[in-house]
């Protein structure tokens, strides 16, 4: 008995490596997941991408289980996903876009022009489809610091008392939305 | 000489990172918290590079985070603590003990003493199977060595 044991040993031992290592090919290295799973999405007060005066914050958003869709003119996934999420928002779901301004930085001596911006988001939503009840500007980057966004395009799931519940790295696809989020938006509904 | 010293002292100022020049700090102390974190911190989009070493916008912004935090007053495990808080464990170079990491740790030690332990299980097994040797067969040698010697 003792020497079966024994002898299955090294049988073991391969068996845990082998689902170890084989689990590994079909990880995504690049799906960080936020550390905010779970919280209660941080406060924030930001103006609206289209109109500066308008003010955003945490509590404008509860009521109803959103994605909040981090994206930028500059990034070309984002322009890949946004018709499929233009898709999205005809089914129903509620978008709201967290526009990520990569190029600017203050420290560098950048100039940034609102008019220029709000020119060329228009340009590009007209022509792949605008998916977004409204955007936030966050100029700093500091909602998206205090999310764990780690760049664009990134995608969290809220539920109605403001819990963020999902958080997705890359690019909304049929396949991805089916997988991941279908099922939990309508769970939340 | 002069030359070979020259040659020395350009080869070995490539080591001085001219990126963190552009930061300034109240003190010493402050500089070298900054220093220790942003080479600890991990950049979350350019990985395996910390945030010390990455052009990407996150670490850049991280970078200023981790320069306010500090300028604040907070120590190293706070600001430790309000990465992982948004960027989970990912962010840190030294993740902690859960008992998920805690297998990484044990494993190894696992695998050295279970090698011991075989070791030493089949030299018990091999001393047992060594029977003792017996009148019947030291006769049985005897008879054997004579019945040679004989034959000669």
């Amino acid at each position: 008995m003792n020497k079966k044991v024994l002898l299955a040993l090294p049988l073991v031992l391969f068996l845990i490596t082998f689902v170890f290592l084989f689990k590994g090919l079909f990880g995504n290295p690049k799906e960080i997941e936020s550390g905010r799973i779970g919280q209660q999405i941080p406060a924030f007060s930001l103006p609206d991408l289209m109109d500066e005066k308008r003010i955003w914050n945490e509590q404008s958003l509860l009521g109803e289980a959103y994605l909040i869709n981090v994206w930028g003119t500059w990034c070309p996934t984002c322009l890949i996903e946004l018709p499929y999420l233009t898709k999205l928002r005809e089914q129903g779901v509620k978008i709201v876009g967290l526009y990520y301004e990569q190029g600017y930085d203050p420290d560098f001596g950048d100039t940034f022009s609102l008019p220029a911006l709000q020119q060329e988001v228009s340009q590009m939503l007209a022509r792949t489809g605008d998916p977004y009840q409204f955007n936030i500007l966050d100029l700093e980057r500091k909602l998206a610091l205090d999310l764990g966004v780690s760049g664009a395009p990134e995608t969290f799931l809220i539920d109605k008392h403001g819990k963020i519940v999902l958080h997705h790295t890359g690019d909304i696809n049929e396949r991805v939305w089916r997988a991941k989020f279908a099922a939990r938006l309508l769970e939340l509904q | 000489m002069k030359i070979f010293l020259f040659i020395t002292c350009v080869l070995f100022s490539t080591h001085v990172l001219a990126a963190e020049e552009q930061y300034q700090f109240n003190s010493a102390n402050e500089e070298q918290l900054f220093k220790e974190l942003t080479l600890e911190l991990r950049c979350p989009k350019c990985q395996n590079q910390n945030i010390a070493d990455s052009d990407a916008v996150v670490a850049k912004d991280l970078r200023d985070k981790v320069l306010e935090l500090v300028k604040e007053g907070n120590n190293k495990q706070q600001v430790v603590d309000y990465m992982i808080d948004r960027y989970g464990y990912f962010v840190h170079y030294k993740p902690p003990i859960t008992p998920l990491t805690l297998l990484l740790w044990i494993l190894p030690l696992l695998f050295v003493v279970v090698g011991f332990v075989v070791i030493f299980v089949r030299q018990k097994q091999q001393k047992n199977r060594q029977t003792s040797w017996s009148q019947q067969d030291e006769q049985k040698l005897n008879d054997l060595i004579a019945q040679y010697q004989e034959s000669k």
